[in-house]
């Protein structure tokens, strides 16, 4: 138990740690991009400018561009994508817990899953955020245009998809009283999610014409410059993910002994 | 206690662990039965020889673990742990669909359609137990339970009692070896309660039964075995004519607690 | 009553040899012929997801009234009807899992020596074949109501596609919610607030499904040169994910049928 503690303490710790190292390294040394070449014209260019469908785009491709924030805006990229990806992650392990639930039927794989949902909803919460932050900031002229950009763009539709299931999932919870029951439902649930996940994405692609993500950039590669501040925030982020599960387990594991230690006095009033 | 002549291998009721005599193989054998989800326990290794034609009544307060062993018994509910758990020779874990065909459930609930007929609902259970001549069956079984005129009537528009006989005779289409009965008499007036008493001396010969009950008195009338349970552990197991009746009630009244008859 | 009681119990424990053979196609069709029989009796489902329909279409047209005969309604048609198909269709899911609750029915099932997917089978199929009764009798009234008589159709600047595509969509569409709805409404018809909690989870689980099916229906229903190829994209992404998630959904069924 104190061990866990400790270890989830310095993680937190060394992954925040991460976490502000790569901020800093953003807005430092990370160098501007477009379209795969390295400019040096901060506060003019950004990453998404003629990747962002033409009818989004503020301005005409004339050189003149006029972007709000280009250079804030380039800067979430460290933060919004290994949120995205972690939070992508952290789902999977939520629906392998499941699966050994199943299988196993041992209730600490219920809480695992569960914790794992939980982070999911965080990382899922921050990656809309701060995705909205990058929206706004690059190539959104109003708040009016944002819901016509959100109900076409396949990844932003795919953990709207997800929020649901996650908010589904905790609704589901709530409703069965009895442990088991929920314990196997919710873990049914979950499979089920993380197979249409992908589902989600796919179609969505199929039905809607474009994307507002800069692809080419993920596809790619990045240069060095960028993908060293990208791989830290990564790094501190999973750090930091981890030791808010390993925390969350040790919480729950001390919460279901004090309702035993509780029953066991009730028994033991009841019998005097 | 009426009828036990049938229990011929009675010596090892009083010990969960004592050898079964010979021929006879027991009905129910329960050995190291667990059902637990993380630290809390339903049932907490539970063992138990049942002989054939047998009559188990389990009692227990709430919450004892009486249905949860019952439905462990009829395969509703998976045994945890390594404990096993075998009826008319069939393991409950992996022989479940073979156990399924012996066995037959009486609850308080009734288990029928209400907007379906007695006839059809009877038909409908046949099938699924892929019944030859289910018509004859039907006919045999409505007739023992006096419900041969209402035939063609709605189970909704009857009565509990009428609900309740052929709730009995949808337990008795596959000719079930062991009957579970799961608080049968809760909600039964007394007259429909007589009724089910009579249909169960009637039967009482060729089946084993298993039945979990509030009512201490009904249930060791009819017992040939009982067994109390608490919080999940067996508390007294034995044969109903080694026992003292006024011992029983006053092992069962420390368990309850409080204001039992 | 002796003489009867006899023949009741005629068999002795050697009748465990001489048991019938089981046969799942003959469990599968009693299963369905008491889902069906029992809607005969209370019509039930049909009657109340019927009735909903017709209410769905009651609001189009107050929803619909002002907007002018230069509305063009082909552009949305294919929302609408899928509007009306999603919430009929989860008032009938939540129905039919009730009859198989309120009296302990379904535990009666489960003591049957039936495989547990023979279960799931028989019930997708006969929410399947309810579905398909109601959106028989509904989606003609919507299509008459709002699509063949709008002024692009008439004026000839829209040309629909046949109706047997109309239909091959709505039949991809209602096995995916069947399917799928059957595992959910399971679960839902077991927790408090049954209804809320079977559209809380059927929305998201459902999304990619409505996803294609609204386009295929789009295609059919603006027709023009060419959508024949996305009518056809559309209808294999359906059938690729009815495939999928309804073999998950009938592997996972039996977690949900075993606590």
């Amino acid at each position: 138990m104190k061990r866990e503690l400790q270890l989830a303490l310095i993680l937190a710790i060394v992954g925040g740690l991460l976490t502000t190292i790569a901020f800093v390294m953003a807005f430092t040394t990370a160098s501007m991009q477009h379209h795969n070449t390295v400019v040096n014209a901060p506060g003019f260019i950004d990453t998404v400018y003629e990747l962002a469908p033409p009818q989004l785009q503020p301005n005409p491709p004339d050189g003149t561009v006029n972007y709000h924030n280009p250079w804030f805006s380039q800067k979430i990229f460290y933060f919004h994508v290994p949120l995205a990806q972690l939070s992508l992650l952290v789902f999977t392990i939520a629906a392998i817990f499941a699966g050994l639930f199943l299988k196993f039927r041992d209730p600490k794989y219920d809480i695992r899953s569960r914790i794992g949902m939980e982070t999911t909803l965080l990382f899922t919460i921050g990656t809309m955020i701060s995705g909205s932050m990058w929206t706004r900031a690059s190539w959104i002229n109003s708040w009016g245009e944002l819901g016509r950009v959100l109900l076409s763009e396949p990844r932003l539709v795919t953990y709207t998809v997800m929020l649901m299931f996650v908010v589904a999932y905790f609704v589901l919870r709530k409703s069965v009283e009895e442990e088991e029951k929920r314990a196997v439902y919710s873990a049914v649930f979950t499979i089920l999610a993380w197979i249409i996940v992908p589902f989600s994405f796919a179609y969505t692609r199929l039905t809607q014409e474009h994307t507002a993500h800069p692809t080419d950039v993920l596809q790619q590669g990045m240069d060095t410059s960028n993908l060293i501040p990208f791989i830290i925030a990564i790094i501190g982020m999973m750090a930091f993910g981890y030791a808010i599960y390993v925390l969350r387990v040790a919480e729950e594991r001390k919460r279901a002994q004090l309702a035993l230690i509780k029953e066991d006095i009730e028994d033991k009033l009841a019998d005097l | 206690m009426s009828k036990t002549a049938h229990v011929s291998d009675s010596k090892q009721a009083g010990s969960a662990n004592a050898e079964p005599a010979v021929a006879a193989v027991p009905a129910i054998i329960a050995h190291n039965v667990s059902r637990s989800f993380g630290p809390r326990k339903a049932l907490d290794s539970v063992s138990f020889k049942l002989p054939d034609r047998a009559f188990l009544s389990i009692f227990g307060p709430n919450g004892a673990g009486k249905t949860t062993l019952l439905k462990i018994l009829a395969t509703l509910l998976p045994v945890t742990g390594d404990g096993t758990a075998q009826v008319c020779g069939f393991d409950v874990k992996s022989e479940a669909e073979e156990l399924r065909r012996r066995i037959g459930l009486i609850s308080h609930n009734p288990l029928l359609y209400r907007d379906l007929s007695a006839e059809e609902n009877l038909q409908f259970f046949a099938e699924l137990y892929c019944i030859p001549n289910p018509k004859e069956r039907i006919d045999e079984l409505l007739e023992a339970v006096e419900l041969k005129h209402r035939r063609y009537d709605v189970v909704r528009g009857f009565s509990r009692g009428m609900t309740q006989r052929l709730s009995i005779a949808r337990a008795l289409l596959p000719r079930p070896q062991v009957l579970f009965l799961d608080e049968p008499y809760s909600g039964l007036d007394p007259h429909a309660s007589d009724i089910l008493d009579s249909l169960i001396e009637n039967i009482r010969d060729q089946h084993t039964f298993v039945m979990v009950s509030h009512d201490l008195d009904k249930g060791l009338d009819l017992a040939s075995h009982a067994l109390i349970l608490s919080r999940g552990k067996i508390v007294l197991y034995d044969r109903c004519d080694h026992l003292d009746q006024t011992e029983f009630k006053k092992v069962y009244r420390e368990v309850v607690g409080l204001g039992v008859s | 009553m002796d003489a009867p009681n006899k023949d009741m119990n005629s068999s002795k424990s050697t009748a465990s040899d001489a048991l019938p053979n089981l046969s799942s196609w003959r469990q599968y069709k009693a299963l369905l012929r008491k889902d069906i029989a029992q809607e005969f009796r209370t019509k039930e489902m049909i009657t109340s997801m019927g009735l909903y329909g017709m209410l769905v279409l009651v609001i189009y047209y107050i929803a619909l009234s002002r907007t002018g005969t230069d509305f063009d309604i082909t552009t949305i048609a294919a929302g609408l009807l899928l509007l009306m198909i999603v919430f009929t269709s989860m008032l009938g899911l939540n129905r039919s899992l009730i009859h198989e609750h309120d009296q302990g029915q379904l535990e009666a099932l489960l003591l049957a020596p039936i495989d547990r997917p023979i279960i799931f089978l028989a019930k997708a199929t006969t929410n399947l074949l309810f579905l398909l009764v109601v959106q028989l009798v509904v989606v003609p009234f919507f299509y008459v109501m709002f699509v063949s008589g709008s002024m692009p159709i008439l004026m000839g600047d829209v040309t629909p596609g046949p109706w047997w595509k109309l239909a091959i969509a709505l039949l991809l569409g209602s096995i995916g919610i069947a399917g799928i709805g059957t595992l959910l409404a399971t679960i839902s018809v077991n927790t408090k607030g049954r209804d809320f909690i079977l559209a809380v989870l059927f929305i998201p689980v459902m999304f990619p499904l409505l996803l294609v099916l609204v386009a295929a229906l789009n295609a059919v229903i603006v027709g023009g040169t060419g959508y024949e190829a996305e009518f056809w994209t559309m209808c294999a992404a359906a059938l690729g994910f009815n495939a999928i998630v309804i073999a998950a959904a009938y592997g996972l069924y039996e977690f949900i049928l075993g606590v």
